[in-house]
């Protein structure tokens, strides 16, 4: 266990090593940021003058060791278009991120699986039908057009919901339903395919058969063989979900790291992207270690080391 | 569960509704947040639309767009270089410390201080020297004679000097102290920025109790919190967003023309805009009545010089472009095989794309052969300023120098010297540098009137209009907005 | 599919034909003989030839996007699997940093240095969507690769190419093609979502991500811009996961 545990850190930490690597080295063959920080009246010595001011001038690979020493002194550097350190900003959006995923992930689970359920157990049935029709709807609607078309109907024209913003629950709901429709419908399918696999098992049919009621059943047996695929998938919707909020936070003004990501790609502010970079390869891999070690406590017959 | 779906929702509604309404605050939607708070530093109107009403400038425009006094209230020309400024004695920072002409000094100082990186630098640089002569006497030098010097001032704000030196750069923009008629309340990073009214202040503060700058990047969303009546007042609206406010009785549209100018630019080095027939036949070809009319439709009025009304500069005596498809066709049909190289028309995002694709489709009609490149702002920046056999033949630009002066729109995109120029007419530079330095307002005239015209007989740059800013307001709120995209608290008023 | 082929035949008028005296008008609209049937854009095009030929762009998008990404990941997901060892931690580290990368940077940084365009577009979505191949095809390959035929055909000498493709690529391939599907559907939203962030297919061609991008803000003014796309989208990508739906219970089934 322990030498696995080491295993997959130091893994982690290759992996995380070269996302930096490749996105400092790639961002920069995007041009810098000087054209967008000065006014339109600047001159080729402002230009100049600002690329020596921001450190540009330097030769790329001793940008690239100042960055590393940074890191290692788990400094992640100013951002030079908000005029302020890089945690501070992250810190004050990753509250907002973790409501917004947490809000999505609350929809995601608690109408995503009963329906995957309900889809399985009343297979052929009209209602499963019904039902599969609305999780296909959610999967086929481009966040930016149900999200402006929620902001319109709730938001002006009933007038029940703030349109965006932060600040309250109520400003949580439509960005997380926005949000959520997408793992919605993976969780529903996921948790269908997964008992409808396991309905067809032999135990299933030899405990039915001998009359054991079928509420007892999906308590004691469905549910719990059932997790598996969606624990494994939980770990893929969650980074699925921090990336998939750029647009959702976008149409909903939600001040999160997807925002955040947008912004400072098109700024060119290479601090805060490659820290946002980081975050989001960590979430991943430890997100992904998660999963594998909750597989070996609800499946004892997982043994942990044997898939890596 | 219908029921239960129902009160439940109906609960949220009572929550959104009996949320407290303040009728004397203010909640303005704009684009992003501020990049800063320090006026000295970051330069977009995401931030200068908060932090001037935080800061006093050394002076100001009024609405009609005129130099008036505000920290100055009076100077003098002593010489060619000097100028001498009386400052006012009752204007204190928001922390009660008074502002005295060391903080003006200060102020020059750190902005024109290379190591001090400000974007701004470039605005600024000709002021060689800053001397307080008694505490509200201040003499500004500048390299040479320098007529722009007023113009420029008026975006100079007045930073305290004991608060910057006692906090440090950094500690200052997240909390700025200023003198102005707001003060500066909260920074929620990537929310929205707070002011108060400073009930200390020397002039009018208007009548907000608080405001609220949010940042909203997305226009629809914007558009929406204003029919929804959670924000008074939104920007970058264009005429089919305010065409959807249309006939609701709650909000309304303000526009202004401004001091921006749109032009397409054409890169002269390369085939097929080498030849000046071939731009005299894009001129023609381009609808600029149909495009300010039929598209755009909020105010903006054709040009064919790179200035307008609102610029020192402007000559009205400059022929307007002949739209003529016809006249165009005939002349491509002549050059075929030239008109028909494949160029780029370069431009990005945050343009209004409906111009560019009509631009394109005019010029293609008459047999040009033109495909549009979008790429994001920086890359877009970058392709513009580069050297002309790397540069896109087209490109779409709308200018402004904040400056309402000729000079801050022909120097950077007609004299050779510049990166953004692709124009090298030794007599048009002459022309643009004399401008420059003199001080006689009639011979600047002169020089423009004359660059103009050189400018529209070669086809050097097609300007097409001076463009419009367009609001959203609570119907409720009185704002006139101004040429030069200012939003300041103190000069609105609620209607009732 | 039909409709996109014969785009040129269907559609009754040039796709890009600007008319801005007949901006925004409603569907039904007749203009100098002409009837445009759902209506004209904020340009004055008519919605119903940008919607025929915008098909084209959105699927041949998707499926090009998806062949590309599913060659490259399969591929690498089956190397990874097959010759384990340093060859697997190598590719797999590879693929959880490509899935790290925020397809955003990819985006722009793709546009920044190739330009815009279509083949870039498919270009970008490759690159953010092949590891999710690469992940199935390794999980798949290692079941597989345990198997008898397999060290069969390696003690007979077989290379790695020949046992990778008659060995094991007919035997991963169903669960591959039943992600492909779903991603098909995926491919068609993220090219839309492309669109919006101002990174999508060059204009004036028209795309369905497009014109609903643009369509979203008159909703209130002129609905028909992005209902029409709109339906359009949703019933591609409805009948893409009905396909992959009907794939996978057929595969699930044959197991």
């Amino acid at each position: 266990m322990l030498i696995f545990l080491l295993n997959r850190l130091f893994q982690a930490l290759i992996t995380a090593f070269g996302v930096l690597t490749l996105v400092f080295f790639i961002q920069r063959l995007t041009g810098d940021p000087t054209a967008l920080l000065l006014p339109e009246t600047a001159t080729q010595e402002d230009f100049e003058a600002m690329r020596r001011t921001l450190g540009f001038d330097r030769p790329l690979i001793e940008q690239y060791f100042a960055f590393l020493g940074d890191m290692l002194r788990f400094d992640l550097g100013k951002s030079f278009v908000q005029n302020a350190p890089v945690s501070e900003i992250l810190a004050s959006r990753i509250p907002q991120t973790l409501q917004l995923a947490a809000g999505a992930l609350f929809v995601a689970f608690a109408i995503g699986l009963p329906l995957g359920g309900v889809m399985a157990l009343m297979r052929g049935r009209w209602l499963s039908r019904w039902i599969m029709g609305f999780v296909l709807a959610c999967q086929s609607m481009p966040t930016f057009w149900s999200g402006i078309m929620m902001i319109m109907v709730f938001g002006v024209w009933l007038k029940w919901l703030p349109p965006s913003g932060t600040g309250s629950f109520a400003h949580l709901i439509m960005p997380s339903i926005a949000l959520g429709l997408l793992s919605l419908a993976t969780y529903a399918r996921i948790t269908r395919s997964a008992v409808v696999d396991e309905l067809g098992r032999d135990y299933i049919r030899s405990a039915r058969a001998r009359g054991v009621k079928m509420p007892r059943l999906v308590s004691k047996h469905l549910l719990r063989n059932s997790a598996i695929p969606v624990i494994s998938i939980t770990a893929l919707e969650i980074s699925q979900l921090l990336a998939g909020a750029v647009i959702v936070e976008t149409v909903f003004a939600w001040p999160g790291l997807g925002q955040l990501t947008v912004q400072s790609v098109a700024a060119r502010d290479f601090a805060v992207v490659q820290a946002v970079v980081l975050l989001g390869a960590l979430v991943t891999i430890f997100a992904n270690l998660l999963a594998d070690i909750l597989y070996s406590i609800i499946d004892p017959r997982v043994r942990l080391g044997s898939s890596s | 569960m219908t029921m239960k779906f129902n009160v439940l929702l109906a609960s949220v509604a009572a929550v959104a509704l009996s949320a407290p309404v303040f009728a004397k605050d203010l909640t303005v939607d704009l684009s992003g947040e501020p990049s800063s708070l320090d006026p000295q530093l970051q330069w977009n109107p995401d931030s200068y639309y908060v932090y001037r009403n935080i800061f006093d400038n050394l002076l100001t425009r009024d609405n009609a767009g005129e130099i008036v006094p505000q920290i100055a209230v009076s100077w003098e020309r002593i010489s060619d270089t000097e100028t001498v400024f009386s400052l006012r004695d009752d204007v204190v920072f928001h922390d009660g410390e008074k502002l005295t002409a060391e903080d003006v000094v200060f102020s020059v100082q750190r902005i024109t201080n290379p190591e001090f990186g400000s974007p701004q630098l470039g605005q600024f640089n000709q002021i060689s020297g800053a001397e307080a002569l008694d505490d509200v006497t201040v003499k500004l030098t500048t390299d040479g004679p320098y007529p722009a010097l007023m113009a420029q001032l008026v975006k100079l704000s007045i930073v305290p000097k004991h608060v910057v030196e006692a906090v440090g750069n950094e500690a200052f923009n997240a909390a700025p102290v200023g003198s102005g008629p707001y003060k500066f309340e909260a920074w929620d990073r990537g929310i929205s920025v707070s002011l108060v009214q400073n009930d200390a202040y020397w002039g009018a503060a208007g009548p907000f109790d608080s405001a609220t700058f949010r940042a909203v990047p997305d226009a629809a969303t914007r558009l929406a919190n204003l029919q929804a009546g959670t924000a008074d007042l939104v920007v970058g609206l264009d005429s089919d967003g305010a065409a959807q406010l249309a006939g609701q009785g709650s909000v309304q549209v303000l526009s202004a023309p401004t001091e921006r100018v749109a032009y397409l630019g054409l890169n002269l080095d390369k085939p097929p805009f080498n030849d000046v027939e071939l731009r005299k036949a894009a001129s023609m070809a381009i609808d600029n009545f149909g495009i300010t009319e039929g598209l755009l439709g909020a105010g903006e009025i054709p040009m064919a010089q790179l200035a307008s009304p609102a610029h020192f500069g402007y000559e009205e005596k400059i022929d307007p472009w002949i739209f003529d498809p016809e006249g165009a066709k005939e002349i491509v049909s002549a050059k075929a095989d030239l008109a028909a190289t494949p160029a780029t028309f370069a431009t990005a995002p945050v343009f209004d794309q409906r111009i560019v694709q009509a631009l394109q489709q005019m010029l293609n009609d008459v047999g040009f052969n033109i495909s549009i490149s979008v790429t994001d702002m920086p890359t877009y920046l970058n392709i513009v300023r580069s050297a002309p056999e790397e540069n896109a033949e087209l490109s779409f630009g709308r200018w402004s120098c904040a400056c309402q002066d000729a000079d801050g729109i022909t120097y950077p995109l007609l004299h050779s010297d510049s990166a953004w120029s692709r124009v090298s007419d030794e007599k048009l530079d002459v022309l643009l540098d004399t401008a420059r330095v003199s001080l006689d307002p009639e011979s600047r005239q002169a020089a423009y009137a004359e660059a103009h015209k050189i400018v529209r007989d070669n086809y050097y740059v097609l300007p097409m209009y001076q463009a419009a800013v367009l609001y959203g307001a609570s119907s409720d709120l009185t704002f006139a907005p101004t040429a030069n995209e200012s939003m300041f608290l103190n000069r609105m008023a609620w209607s009732e | 599919m039909c409709a996109a082929i014969l785009a040129p035949v269907l559609a009754p008028l040039d796709p890009d034909r600007q008319n801005l005296l007949g901006r925004l008008k409603v569907p039904g609209f007749e203009s100098r003989g002409v009837t445009y049937w759902l209506g004209t854009d904020e340009l004055g095009r008519d919605i119903f030839s940008r919607l025929i030929y915008g098909a084209r762009i959105s699927i041949s998008v998707a499926v090009l996007s998806v062949l590309l990404s599913g060659i490259v990941g399969v591929t690498v997901g089956m190397l990874a699997g097959y010759l384990r060892g340093w060859w697997e931690t190598v590719l797999m580290r590879l693929v959880d940093i490509f899935l790290s990368i925020p397809a955003i940077l990819l985006a722009i940084i793709t546009v920044a240095v190739l330009g815009p365009g279509f083949f870039n577009v498919i270009i970008v979505l490759t690159l953010t969507r092949w590891p999710r191949y690469a992940r199935v095809a390794y999980g798949q390959t290692l079941s597989v690769a345990k198997r008898p035929f397999v060290a069969l055909s390696q003690a007979m000498g077989g290379s790695v190419p020949r046992v990778l493709w008659v060995h094991i690529l007919p035997n991963i391939i169903g669960p591959v093609l039943v992600v492909a599907t779903l991603e098909f559907g995926l491919m068609v939203l993220f090219e839309a979502g492309l669109s919006f962030l101002g990174l999508g297919v060059q204009p004036p061609t028209a795309s369905w991500g497009a014109m609903l991008s643009t369509g979203r803000n008159y909703v209130a003014t002129a609905w028909w811009i992005a209902t029409f796309p709109g339906l359009a989208l949703f019933l591609l990508v409805l009948s893409a996961n009905l396909i992959g739906d009907r794939l996978s219970d057929t595969i699930g089934k044959g197991r």
